[in-house]
């Protein structure tokens, strides 16, 4: 029996090292260091809830909070549909379905810095997006489409929307599968139309699948990072949360402190958001 | 039903999966075309009717050294981050799954906390830590803190649940260790599990930037991806070396995409879909 326990523990202690070193003990460090001034090679004093009285009027900190909104609140909604559509389109059987479903997902095992850089070539001015612009007849932003700020948000936000769609296509088709085929088969005796089927057991169904969706989309979008950096910098009004942690703490003036603060604050945030999505997960009666 | 409205309907359908399918692959085209386009010709939408085609983006790539280091870093912290999350991940799933000690809750809901903490919560103690441990900008920095995946943990569990544990009895019977019963009979069964966390490592590993990007300095250490993040020039962007250096970033994972397809999709859907 003793003999036994070694063993597993013997196992796990991977586990228990990495866990450990890299992720209790910073996520408890940095919300110590949240309380203080601490700045590299300076040492650091406790100032309280100064970091965070003071992220809450620094007003480059709430831009950056409302451009983080504006991108998880748009993209989120709109890759859900069209995920979800593109997944009804490949699910029925028909010659070539893989190769659909492959292309679709491509963007998704792609390097996010490699797509920020086609993109910011196709934004360009005078470049691939503007001249198709032009063409239907809008007139696009002189300096291209990343170096406007009415443009430049929304112009990540649609290549975001573009290049996860394919990936939570693949999840809804596994949501899809799960559905068992009698129930159609059901509702076509009953004579229930294609639309009817689709409201009355599709939806419902893959309820707890959307639901999934949403959560770690929105963890993983309220962390946007890569694209504002290589895209733009977070200039013309597209910083978000992370590129202002990023950017007073690892940047220009190595306010760590300051930097956690904002951290965390993204972190409860975040806890937030997927604990609401949970208790609508663990509702007994469909949302719809 | 009528055969001309559904040949309609099949018309229909190819015509909408066509024009989604060009909306997807469309800038990936576009990256290698730009790529073996002579150094600084127009990249707009012009530049389709050029058809001159040249490779000398990709030899100055190599030629200048810019690419090269980084290519090598990206492949040798690939390999031994993957290696490594086979291992220890195994073995950790090993420990969950078959041993029942008091332990065992704390750990499962220790990494399931991983899985639901954002990451970007820690760069700044983990950059900290990586300075005050003296890892900072060295490999080991890039290495140490990605070698057991969570969620890798997680899906080696669930295989090695589903194998009976009269494999291991019997070979307890037969007299053999308990370690080499773990690697030895138990680990090569659960090689199709293995294949999924190792492709799904190798990816998230290729393409990561953040982390790699705040923990070194050095252009020694820089991997592809941040390589090419940083590559831009100070006054114009010189694309066709830039979406050669890209093309070089995509290819291998291409590659291992068309090769490996299946197992990347169910890794995907694996930990989606619980009943």
């Amino acid at each position: 029996m003793k003999q036994s326990r070694k063993t597993a523990l013997l196992l796990a202690s991977p586990w228990i090292l990495t866990f450990l070193i890299f992720w209790a003990i910073p996520l408890v460090h940095s919300l110590i260091i949240g309380f203080t001034d601490y700045q590299l090679l300076k040492g650091s004093e406790w100032i309280g809830l100064a970091n965070y009285k003071e992220l809450l009027s620094d007003q480059s900190f709430l831009d950056s909070l409302s451009n983080t909104f504006i991108f998880v609140l748009g993209t989120i909604p709109v890759t859900t549909i069209i995920s979800l559509g593109l997944a009804l389109l490949v699910n029925r059987n028909f010659k070539g379905r893989a190769l659909f479903r492959s292309a679709y997902f491509l963007p998704s095992i792609t390097s996010m810095v490699v797509i920020a850089l086609i993109f910011a070539n196709l934004y360009e001015r005078g470049g691939y997006v503007a001249t198709l612009a032009a063409m239907i007849g809008f007139t696009p932003p002189e300096h291209g489409f990343l170096f406007d700020s009415s443009t430049a948000l929304y112009s990540i936000m649609a290549m975001d929307v573009w290049m996860s769609v394919g990936y939570y296509m693949l999840i809804f088709l596994a949501g899809l599968k799960a559905i068992p085929d009698e129930l159609y088969e059901a509702a076509e005796i009953a004579g229930a139309s294609r639309i009817r089927q689709f409201f009355s057991i599709t939806l419902p169904l893959l309820q707890p699948v959307a639901l999934f969706i949403l959560v770690i989309n929105s963890i993983k979008s309220f962390q946007v990072f890569i694209e504002i950096f290589v895209m733009t910098s977070g200039k013309f009004e597209t910083s978000t949360i992370v590129y202002f942690i990023y950017e007073t703490g690892l940047r220009t003036d190595f306010r760590l402190g300051y930097a956690s603060a904002a951290a965390y604050l993204l972190f409860l945030i975040i806890g937030g958001f997927s604990l609401i999505q949970f208790a609508l997960m663990r509702r007994k009666q469909p949302l719809w | 039903m009528v055969g001309s409205s559904s040949l309609l309907s099949k018309l229909t359908r190819y015509t909408v999966l066509s024009l989604i399918l060009g909306v997807m692959i469309f800038p990936m085209l576009w990256m290698f075309r730009v790529s073996l386009m002579p150094a600084g010709s127009i990249s707009g939408i012009a530049s389709l009717s050029n058809l001159t085609i040249t490779f000398v983006n990709f030899a100055d790539l190599f030629a200048t050294g810019n690419m090269l280091r980084p290519l090598i870093n990206s492949v040798l912290i690939g390999v031994v981050v993957t290696l490594g999350n086979i291992f220890f991940c195994f073995m950790v799933a090993y420990s969950l799954a078959r041993f029942r000690t008091r332990l065992n809750k704390i750990l499962i809901a220790s990494v399931l906390l991983v899985v639901m903490i954002p990451a970007h919560v820690i760069i700044i103690p983990l950059y900290i830590l990586c300075v005050e441990a003296g890892i900072y900008d060295t490999y080991w920095a890039l290495i140490l803190p990605w070698l057991v995946n969570p969620i890798g943990i997680f899906l080696v569990k669930q295989y090695i649940e589903s194998v009976p544990p009269s494999l291991e009895e019997a070979a307890r019977i037969d007299g053999a260790s308990e370690l080499s019963i773990i690697f030895r009979i138990v680990m090569p069964v659960c090689k199709p599990a293995l294949a999924v966390l190792a492709i799904q490592v190798f990816f998230t590993n290729w393409n990561s930037f953040l982390f790699p990007y705040i923990l070194t300095l050095s252009d020694s250490l820089r991997t592809l991806p941040v390589a090419l993040a940083l590559f831009q020039g100070h006054q114009a962007v010189d694309w066709q070396h830039l979406m050669a250096g890209s093309s070089l970033a995509v290819l291998p994972v291409l590659a291992l995409f068309l090769f490996l397809q299946r197992h990347i999709v169910s890794g995907i859907t694996a930990g989606a879909i619980k009943q």
